[in-house]
């Protein structure tokens, strides 16, 4: 039988999870003198010096074809993703949820994206908007000063643009559009379709030590340099350097502790490398695992106190679940970009134009069959050649063989563009995570299963996204090369799929409703926060790490004036 | 931020640092290829057989004569001209080889079936596997398999293969070394000051969009 090793040492806060919300809790934490540990599930990751960037596809097996345990391919920085051997969860029938997990210190933040959009004051009233969703109990003045703080900790580019619910920031200066880009957005003038410069936690000006990105475009690979955002490249460092925190990697919490007083009093983990069960002492106990695993381990921290899970006294705990709205896969080919000089299309690891949300008004006067927006991401251009390049070739050449398609393929390099969205889901009663109470994971840990639907809402938001996409890539003279269409439910991404996934432990006014309060703090226990994406009460278009690490910010300030004030 | 000037001049200097550092990059990069690279024959089915071509590769999925079979065809579906060489010149038959070793399945099938069935008409129509024949009689029969909307509909199967086979030639030649080089894809590099989009390809872009009048016309963006 394994031995339960205690630790009588008595830490101010432990922290369960390594990522954006876990790291900047770390941050805010061991500056205030905090004695920290904090408990990552994977293993330790070095974003500097395990980067890939600069190899080339023809470098790696299979050109860098996805391979079990690197889901986007050899070269991504995550470890694991939608499967973590032994680390299973079920689906209930009718429900196709994908649930990805990186395991490695820094989560998901090492290979994310680096879209950074702060949240508009719509994003946090949407039921008194449109009466549709929650409220969140705070406002957007109530959290713009740590959207600042963060940016300007973090390093965001971005351009002052006044443009409605879509604030802008404390930003560095944006990189130049591409010229595929810059056609992309004359044809979104020509369509009042608002097309201004990104916003991306990569840096152009160097940064507390950090350089400038360098514009290899392969911020998936990890950097080399540390110039776009993860947490151990930029919250980790500067945490460890107070002497205040103590990481344990390969630590998969299983519960939360509590005494007889309904107080958390640490956490009981699972060490992967002895398979030894070792439980560790905290004033304060943060939880920032990533949302449904937040929520797995609350569901299953029982005890006479807590029968449903700790601080489930609403029953909301796993519910409310949602993901982004995706619609990808509509490209576009455009003859004007064929056969143009040489040049390099690189840039950052992005796309350095995008295009906001635009019909705020007409949907306010239920203009559209829809209630809530999307904004649109775009790639194409002179891409590294990898896997799949001109796969379109044939429909253009005509098939054929030798010199023809030889030349064919070269003037068709980079004349293609495709087009994305990520739009708001409106939290539902079929959308939830609970405690499966057949299956346990490796570590007796039992599992989630996951319920998930999309309504019309989110359904037909993707279906105006792809008829959107036609007129953007037809205005541009260009020919719609692959879309989806109503068979498919417009190509609506799976449950998901778009690894955006929050609300599952969240804050509200009224406690019978919402496990947390407005500072994250769970109702039912005092000494217990959550600062990742569990506390979300809407899924904005806007994807959700800025706020995470903003929200996370405000959470932990709280948290330190709660530990001086000696209330927790 | 502080004065742009002393902020651009840090950068610079940050830059020529990491230059230093990078050139060290590509050694190390060989290292994870190798040893998986090395692990795959370990790991091979066929790893006791040593079916091995000119220049010491060891096969995976095809046989020797599928492998020359392969090489032919690649050639005529990318030659070598003035700008870059041929696709077995680029190792093209080596990542087909190792891709359908990879893949394995239905297209393993698809790829080696077309091959028995180009050498099975091939002995028909002109006395020899088609590796054997004559150019003109290789010409002959690719003509009939290579253009999907001018082929007879009893061939379709065969055209289908020839679909597969030539999209497994073209992205193998353009992501191959060679291939970068040849088109050319100019990234992967560090640049350490961002220009946006060239005057030069602004202009032609703009000249494409008039010549085939299309109602727009790209501006570089304003100097921020």
């Amino acid at each position: 039988m394994a031995q339960i090793k205690k630790s009588p040492k008595m830490y101010d806060a432990i922290i369960v999870g390594s990522g954006a919300g876990g790291g900047m809790a770390a941050y805010v934490l061991t500056q205030a003198g905090a004695k920290c540990l904090m408990l990552e599930a994977g293993g330790w990751y070095d974003t500097a010096k395990q980067s890939k960037m600069f190899e080339w596809n023809y470098q790696a097996p299979h050109r860098g074809a996805v391979a079990p345990n690197t889901t986007f391919g050899y070269f991504d920085a995550s470890v694991d993703g939608w499967h973590v051997p032994g680390e299973p969860y079920l689906n209930a029938p009718g429900t196709d949820w994908r649930w990805f997990r990186s395991r490695m210190l820094g989560g998901r933040t090492n290979h994310w994206g680096r879209i950074s959009l702060r949240m508009g004051p719509y994003d946090f009233k949407p039921y008194s908007r449109d009466g549709k969703g929650f409220d969140w109990p705070i406002t957007y003045e109530d959290i713009a000063p740590y959207y600042d703080k963060t940016e300007e900790l973090i390093g965001v580019f971005g351009s002052i643009e006044h443009v409605e619910n879509t604030p802008d920031g404390k930003f560095q200066p944006p990189p130049k559009p591409r010229c595929y880009e810059l056609l992309v957005q004359q044809a979104c003038r020509k369509l009042d379709i608002t097309c201004i410069p990104s916003r991306f936690s990569i840096l152009t000006r160097p940064l507390n030590g950090r350089p400038a990105c360098h514009y290899c475009s392969e911020c998936g690979r990890s950097c080399g340099t540390s110039s776009n955002f993860s947490s151990p490249t930029v919250l980790l460092p500067p945490a460890m350097k107070t002497g205040n925190l103590e990481i344990r990697c390969d630590a998969m919490a299983r519960e939360i502790l509590v005494g007889r007083d309904g107080l958390a009093t640490g956490v009981s983990y699972i060490d992967k490398k002895t398979r030894q069960e070792v439980q560790v002492r905290g004033k304060v106990v943060v939880v920032a695992a990533s949302s449904c695993e937040t929520a797995r381990l609350l569901l299953n921290s029982r005890s006479p106190q807590y029968p449903d899970g700790l601080a489930n006294s609403s029953g909301v705990v796993g519910r409310y679940l949602m993901d982004t709205v995706g619609a990808d896969g509509t490209t576009g080919f455009f003859p004007v970009l064929m056969d143009l000089p040489p040049h390099n299309d690189d840039g950052t690891g992005g796309f350095h134009l995008y295009m906001p949300w635009w019909n705020y008004g007409k949907q306010f006067r239920h203009e559209l069959p829809f209630s809530r927006g999307y904004h649109i991401e775009m790639g194409g251009g002179r891409h590294m050649p990898g896997l799949g390049i001109f796969s379109d070739s044939q429909r253009y050449l005509g098939g054929g063989y030798g010199m023809d398609l030889k030349r064919g393929c070269r003037k068709l390099y980079g004349a293609f563009i495709g087009f994305s969205s990520r739009g708001e889901m409106i939290p539902n009663d079929q959308s939830y995570c609970e405690i499966d109470r057949n299956v346990v994971d490796q570590w007796g840990i039992p599992v989630l299963k996951f319920h998930f639907k999309w309504t019309d809402d989110e359904i037909l938001q993707a279906r105006h996204a792809r008829e959107t996409f036609r007129e953007i890539i037809e205005t541009a003279g260009g020919e719609v090369v692959s879309t989806a269409g109503a068979k498919e439910n417009w190509g609506i991404s799976q449950g998901g799929a778009i690894i955006h996934e929050v609300g599952t432990v969240r804050m509200g006014a009224d406690r019978s409703t919402s496990p947390l309060n407005s500072h994250g703090q769970a109702w039912d226990c005092k000494n217990l926060f959550v600062t990742d994406g569990a506390p979300f009460v809407s899924n904005a278009d806007k994807n959700p790490t800025l706020t995470i690490l903003a929200l996370a910010w405000r959470t932990s300030e709280y948290i330190r004036d709660q530990i001086n004030k000696r209330n927790v | 931020m502080g004065d742009d000037r002393n902020t651009n001049h840090e950068g610079k200097l940050k830059r020529r640092d990491m230059l230093k550092a990078i050139t060290a990059v590509p050694a190390a990069a060989f290292i994870p290829l190798g040893s998986a690279i090395a692990a795959e024959r370990q790991t091979s089915k066929r790893a006791a057989e040593t079916r091995t071509v000119a220049g010491g590769y060891h096969l995976k999925a095809l046989t020797e004569h599928e492998y020359e079979t392969v090489k032919v065809l690649s050639d005529w579906i990318i030659p070598a001209d003035e700008r870059s060489g041929s696709a077995s010149q680029a190792g093209v038959p080596q990542f087909i080889d190792d891709w359908l070793n990879f893949q394995g399945g239905d297209l393993r099938a698809e790829i080696r079936g077309g091959l028995m069935w180009l050498d099975v008409e091939c002995k028909y129509q002109f006395g020899h596997e088609f590796a054997g024949c004559a150019q003109a009689e290789q010409k002959k029969i690719l003509d009939r398999i290579a253009y999907p909307e001018k082929a007879s509909p009893e061939d379709s199967n065969y055209v289908a293969f020839f679909n597969q086979l030539r999209a497994l030639v073209v992205e193998g030649f353009f992501s191959s070394e060679m291939g970068v080089k040849d088109l050319p894809f100019l990234g992967n590099k560090v640049v350490a000051d961002w220009e946006g989009c060239p005057e030069n390809v602004l202009v032609q872009i703009n000249k494409n969009l008039k010549d085939k009048g299309v109602g727009l016309s790209l501006q570089a963006p304003e100097e921020s």
